[in-house]
């Protein structure tokens, strides 16, 4: 995926430092929207595309921190870059630990930035795609019968075909019948791979 | 001796009379040294001697003038005379002992008067001198006070200034990048560098503006901790911003708890506080120029054990959405605010272990309280 689609969010409550970042952003040729506060940005109608977010913590009303915690809560995941004019080492560690792709001190070095920037919008399309896959593996399974699905969970439990019809109190063949339907209604190269499909169903 | 030299004056005057009047006989009148005699004798001696020259006088001249000649019983026809002479004689005496008693008198309360003025003088130009000296000690107490708001918060103000430029300081280093990447590559975008530019430029009188604000404020005092009397500490101040209450034409009022215990603090700090708000409320109902003028401050103790104190103005009082913004250093809503007194004032009370906040006055203006917990041991 290319950066023609991505999105940065700023939200600075320094309308010059919004500007600035704005300018320097589109530089680089990326698409910017800014806000002035962070109820500002919650209330907005943002697109469905790869984006990050450029937060200042210190602002009045909701901090940047606050918001961060808050964007959580909502289940709003969107890849946050923290600046501050004095960040202090707890707040970044703070913020770090929940989750922020950096978290750099103003005035910052233009590089930094748009690395972070790179990187963040890295991680959200990353998020985004294994987001859609997880997606479609729910899809494929909801398509499966509810003996289809019973063979399914045995299977990657590693019971051999024989096990199951003695479970299921069925026959060998009927067993193989569904679990060929399972690998094929999965999309599923191999054992290994359908294995790999239900850990993540199972998170 | 003195008495016997003032009845002497009328022997002598008379003697001095009759001898001069006795050898120019065929000359002059016989009466006018006499009257000049009784005069002097009154004059000088007053009017005990007077009379002894009126007496001295009448004999002579009814001995050596009046015939028969040297006997003192005088011819029937020349007693009216003596009579007429001695009438006279005694209220010459009289009047001219009274003149010379009233201009006495008068030399005496003009001496008095002056000797007074002058100790008077000595008293005002002592009085003043005093004055002076507590003038200039009041000054040094509001000087040092606004040293101490300069000062104390020194930590607060750093961090304050360094965020304000710092923060336009940021924007310019990334206008600068941005103007950079804008001039660089295959087509470089003139437009969009020069704004950049522009950007950066106004950014720069920004910063430069928050240092010239800042340049005035300086210095650092260390905390103290004493036993502080809130009461004392809020009457020092009162005295303080008497003068600027009466230039405003506001009353001040005071409503203060008799039984206030003491708190630990630093007193100087304390005293800045309530100065601070007290100003302010002043400075509030200055700009107002509606209803009452009146700024009342309280002190009593809650029942969480602290003592509060409460500046209530008549002012146009607080609008509600700054009612939190007010303690924000260098949130100002003065036209020469530097937005940092209730943010430094904010500061001293919780490191006092208090807290400081602003509500809207139910009738007219706002209030400023605080309240300082009062420890156990320190209270009395």
């Amino acid at each position: 995926m290319s950066n023609a689609e991505a999105m940065v969010f700023v939200i600075d409550d320094d309308e010059s430092m919004r500007e600035a970042l704005k300018s320097l952003i589109r530089s680089v040729g990326l698409r910017v929207e800014t806000f002035a506060s962070a109820q500002e940005f919650l209330e907005s109608r943002r697109p469905n595309v790869a984006a990050c977010l450029i937060l200042d913590v210190r602002m009045p009303g909701l901090s940047g921190l606050d918001l961060q915690r808050d964007l959580v809560e909502r289940n709003i995941h969107i890849p946050i870059i923290f600046i501050t004019g004095h960040g202090d080492i707890p707040m970044s560690v703070r913020a770090m630990k929940a989750g922020a792709v950096e978290f750099l001190t103003k005035p910052f070095r233009d590089q930094d930035l748009l690395d972070a920037i790179q990187q963040a919008l890295d991680r959200d399309r990353l998020a985004r795609s294994h987001q859609a896959e997880t997606a479609e593996l729910h899809h494929r399974y909801q398509s499966l019968t509810p003996r289809e699905s019973e063979v399914f969970g045995l299977v990657v439990k590693g019971l051999l075909n024989k096990q199951i019809a003695l479970q299921l109190g069925t026959s060998e063949i009927t067993i193989k019948l569904h679990r060929r339907q399972v690998m094929e209604k999965m999309d599923a190269a191999s054992l290994a791979d359908l294995v790999r499909m239900a850990e993540r169903l199972s998170k | 001796m003195r008495k016997l030299w003032r009845y002497g004056i009328a022997v002598v005057t008379v003697g001095a009379a009759l001898l001069i009047t006795k050898s120019l006989e065929q000359y002059t009148d016989i009466t006018p040294l006499f009257y000049a005699a009784i005069v002097i004798s009154a004059w000088f001696g007053g009017m005990g001697p007077g009379l002894l020259a009126v007496v001295l006088a009448t004999v002579a001249l009814d001995y050596y003038f009046i015939p028969p000649l040297y006997t003192l019983r005088p011819d029937l026809k020349q007693i009216s005379f003596l009579l007429v002479f001695g009438i006279l004689a005694v209220l010459t005496s009289w009047m001219s002992a009274k003149r010379k008693r009233t201009q006495e008198a008068l030399r005496e309360a003009r001496d008095e008067l002056e000797l007074r003025v002058e100790e008077r003088t000595a008293e005002l130009r002592q009085a003043n001198e005093s004055l002076r000296e507590r003038g200039e000690a009041l000054q040094e107490v509001q000087t040092e006070l606004a040293h101490v708001t300069r000062v104390m918060t020194l930590g607060e103000l750093t961090a304050s200034i360094a965020h304000e430029v710092n923060q336009p300081l940021a924007a310019i280093v990334t206008n600068g990048n941005a103007c950079l990447r804008w001039l660089g590559g295959a087509s470089p975008n003139l437009t969009e560098a020069r704004q950049a530019v522009d950007r950066i430029i106004k950014d720069s009188y920004r910063a430069s503006a928050v240092i010239s604000r800042v340049r005035t404020l300086v210095k650092k005092a260390p905390a103290r901790s004493d036993l502080v009397d809130l009461n004392d500490v809020i009457l020092e101040v009162l005295a303080l911003a008497e003068s600027e209450a009466r230039r405003n034409h506001v009353l001040l009022k005071q409503q203060l708890a008799g039984d206030l215990p003491f708190v630990h603090g630093d007193r100087v700090q304390l005293q800045q506080v309530i100065l601070n708000l007290i100003i302010n409320g002043l400075e509030s109902i200055a700009k107002s120029n509606s209803g009452s003028r009146e700024l009342s401050i309280s002190s009593t103790k809650d029942e969480a054990n602290n003592v509060v104190v409460a500046v209530r103005d008549s002012g146009d009082g607080l609008d509600p959405a700054n009612l939190q913004r007010v303690f924000d250093a260098f949130f100002t809503t003065k036209a020469d605010g530097m937005g940092m007194g209730l943010a430094i004032s904010r500061t001293i009370i919780e490191s006092h272990g208090g807290r400081l906040w602003a509500t809207t006055n139910a009738q007219k203006g706002a209030v400023f309280q605080f309240t300082i917990p009062v420890d156990g041991e320190s209270a009395t």
